[in-house]
């Protein structure tokens, strides 16, 4: 049996990532051209890292994370895609972060406009890149 | 359709999801504290009704939430 | 006997009695079988079963019907072989055709953790009087040629467990054969009989109530499968159970022959062919404990998805019907059976995704016990107590699927 068709080529994303109170979290501005992804209330993840990451939390944890691969995928494909392996309601705001099982998988979606930021945890990135196919 | 869960921080998603957590529930008629670690070890309350349990969503947020749901019919419960 | 010239089945129904010497509750085939053991081996014949709905209607008319005793814990192997030896002459003994089949039984390993597990299987069975061997992922194919023993190029068989005397029965038939063997024998079975309540006098169990009134037992036998924390909680018994439900499809017509019972313990699937040529398929729980025959789409998808990786052709099927039983999963992955602690109070539980195979050794150890008030060796190891003394049974490996 031949495999799927090969998908975008998924590289590492070094993001930063930032367990903090969430108010800190809720009242910190990040410099332009970052993606900031709010993972959870108590945590963000930011793309591409910060070299010098602040937030008002004397006991934040702030770690160079370099354990995600993904890519920025045109919005057609990336919706077409997750039309079909997804069982929750992508968020239709623009940005948007969701979070959630894709085909199977733990994936974190930055969604804009333009372009959708897609990203998988390291072992899985060659079954996630599989299935974003047309 | 399978069973969805709430999660606040990434909305609605199928059970799939997440993982279990119960919340064990000794008796109180179980005195004995070697009788009592046994029941929390092994047993479980299993009710046919509302329960109260943990989940973690380990493929969104990876947060524990609290829920309520009727094990007959596996609708959600006020608060969840 | 082929089913032309069957007899008819002769379920003879009796008026309910005010007082029973046993009753059991629950008229699956672990509670039929036990009022049958009773009848034919100790010639106890004062017994009623009582069902709530009709017999064979919970979890024996919902599972996939597979035999085998390929586990990985001496004691199971024994309990398990001695059930599939009674399986295999069930047809003798009851005089009638369950559609019994040996069909043989596969469960492959995609990882090298998985393949140590099947190889320690194949060893402990042989010691303990099963009959499995090792193969390779190239015997695999001469058993059963459907097996892509590539995986699809993403999880290839390096190996598998072959149990020579899986084997299938109808559920259905095995049922209504206990049953019928019990009445004939005098056994009383109520049809739309739920138990309410436990009839407690000093601490002992002395009946039951039931939605048609009360009736008294010398001993009560809880053989209730999916509601049995509820009826053990009535007698203040606490169990190791957990209850969740447990789903499963078929397919269209396969035109060629699938002979055997394959299974991949690492992708979590079993596939066996049903008499009418249907593709039979399962899978692991769901993981919410739950008492809803609710049936998912995702189940569909995802067991699917693993199953067309080893087993291409079922990609061309088409999915005709989804059921879902309500499984008690035990703390250790093993039965419960036995005494309870509470005088007149028997429990045969925590059979989890594993009940159908052990009906007909279920059913005669607890006949045993319940004749003899001694619990039998072969049972000995599953009894309830056993959490307490720190003597579990643990053996999830072997539960697989089914």
């Amino acid at each position: 049996m031949t495999r799927l068709a090969a998908g975008p080529v998924f590289e590492r994303v070094l993001t930063t990532r930032i367990v903090a109170m969430p108010a800190a979290l809720d009242a910190a501005r990040w410099p332009a051209g970052h993606v900031a992804l709010r993972t959870a209330a108590d945590e963000v993840l930011i793309t591409p890292p910060l070299a010098d990451a602040r937030v008002a939390d004397e006991h934040a944890i702030v770690l160079a994370d370099g354990s995600f691969f993904g890519g920025w995928i045109a919005p057609a494909l990336a919706l077409a895609v997750l039309e079909r392996e997804c069982e929750w309601e992508v968020p239709h705001a623009r940005p948007a972060f969701a979070q959630g099982m894709v085909a199977g998988l733990p994936v974190k979606l930055w969604l804009e406009s333009e372009r959708v930021l897609v990203l998988v945890a390291a072992p899985f990135a060659h079954d996630l890149a599989e299935r974003f196919v047309a | 359709m399978s069973l969805q869960l709430n999660c606040p921080t990434c909305g609605r998603r199928p059970v799939e999801e997440f993982i279990y957590g119960e919340i064990p529930v000794v008796p109180d008629v179980i005195v004995d504290a070697d009788a009592r670690d046994v029941d929390r070890a092994f047993m479980h309350s299993n009710p046919e009704g509302p329960l109260t349990e943990r989940w973690f969503h380990v493929y969104g947020c990876r947060r524990w939430i609290t829920v309520r749901r009727d094990t007959r019919t596996d609708q959600l419960l006020g608060g969840a | 006997m082929n089913e032309f010239v069957e007899r008819q089945i002769s379920l003879a129904w009796n008026d309910p009695k005010p007082a029973y010497d046993v009753v059991i509750v629950g008229g699956g085939g672990h509670g039929l079988a036990t009022a049958y053991y009773l009848a034919a081996r100790h010639g106890i014949t004062n017994v009623a079963v009582l069902e709530r709905k009709y017999i064979g209607s919970g979890n024996s008319g919902r599972n996939t019907t597979i035999i085998r005793s390929n586990y990985g814990i001496p004691e199971a192997v024994r309990f398990y072989q001695r059930s599939l030896e009674l399986y295999s002459t069930l047809e003798a003994e009851t005089g009638r055709w369950v559609m019994h089949k040996q069909k043989g039984l596969l469960w492959m390993a995609h990882t090298e953790a998985g393949v140590r597990a099947e190889r320690s299987r194949a060893t402990v069975n042989t010691l303990f009087g099963a009959k499995t061997e090792y193969v390779t992922p190239q015997q695999v194919k001469e058993i059963c040629p459907q097996v892509d023993i590539t995986g699809s190029g993403v999880w290839p068989v390096m190996g598998a467990s072959y149990h020579a005397e899986g084997a299938t029965a109808r559920h259905d038939r095995v049922v209504w054969a206990y049953a019928e063997g019990a009445m004939q024998r005098g056994v009383h079975i109520h049809q739309n009989t739920a138990v309410t309540g436990l009839q407690m006098n000093a601490g002992k169990v002395t009946g039951v109530q039931t939605n048609n009134g009360p009736i008294a037992a010398k001993i009560v036998v809880s053989a209730v499968g999916g509601h049995v924390t509820t009826l053990a909680a009535m007698a203040g018994v606490r169990l190791p159970i957990r209850t969740h439900p447990l789903q499963a499809y078929v397919t269209n017509h396969y035109a060629q022959s699938f002979d055997a019972i394959v299974a991949s313990m690492n992708l979590l699937f079993y596939v066996s062919q049903t008499a009418r040529g249907e593709m039979l398929i399962g899978a692991e729980i769901d993981r919410q404990p739950s008492y809803s025959y609710g049936a998912g789409h995702h189940f569909l998808q995802s067991c699917s998805h693993r199953a067309i990786t080893v087993l291409p052709f079922l990609r061309n099927l088409r999915i005709v019907r989804q059921w879902t039983g309500v499984c008690d999963m035990s703390a250790d992955y093993s039965p419960v059976m036995g005494v309870t602690g509470v005088d007149g109070f028997y429990v045969t539980t925590g059979w989890g995704t594993w009940g159908f195979k052990a009906i007909p050794a279920g059913g005669e150890q607890m006949a045993e016990l319940v004749a003899t008030g001694v619990t039998p060796e072969l049972i000995a190891p599953f009894a309830l107590d056993r959490f307490a003394r720190d003597r579990t049974m643990a053996d999830r490996g072997s539960a697989g699927t089914h």
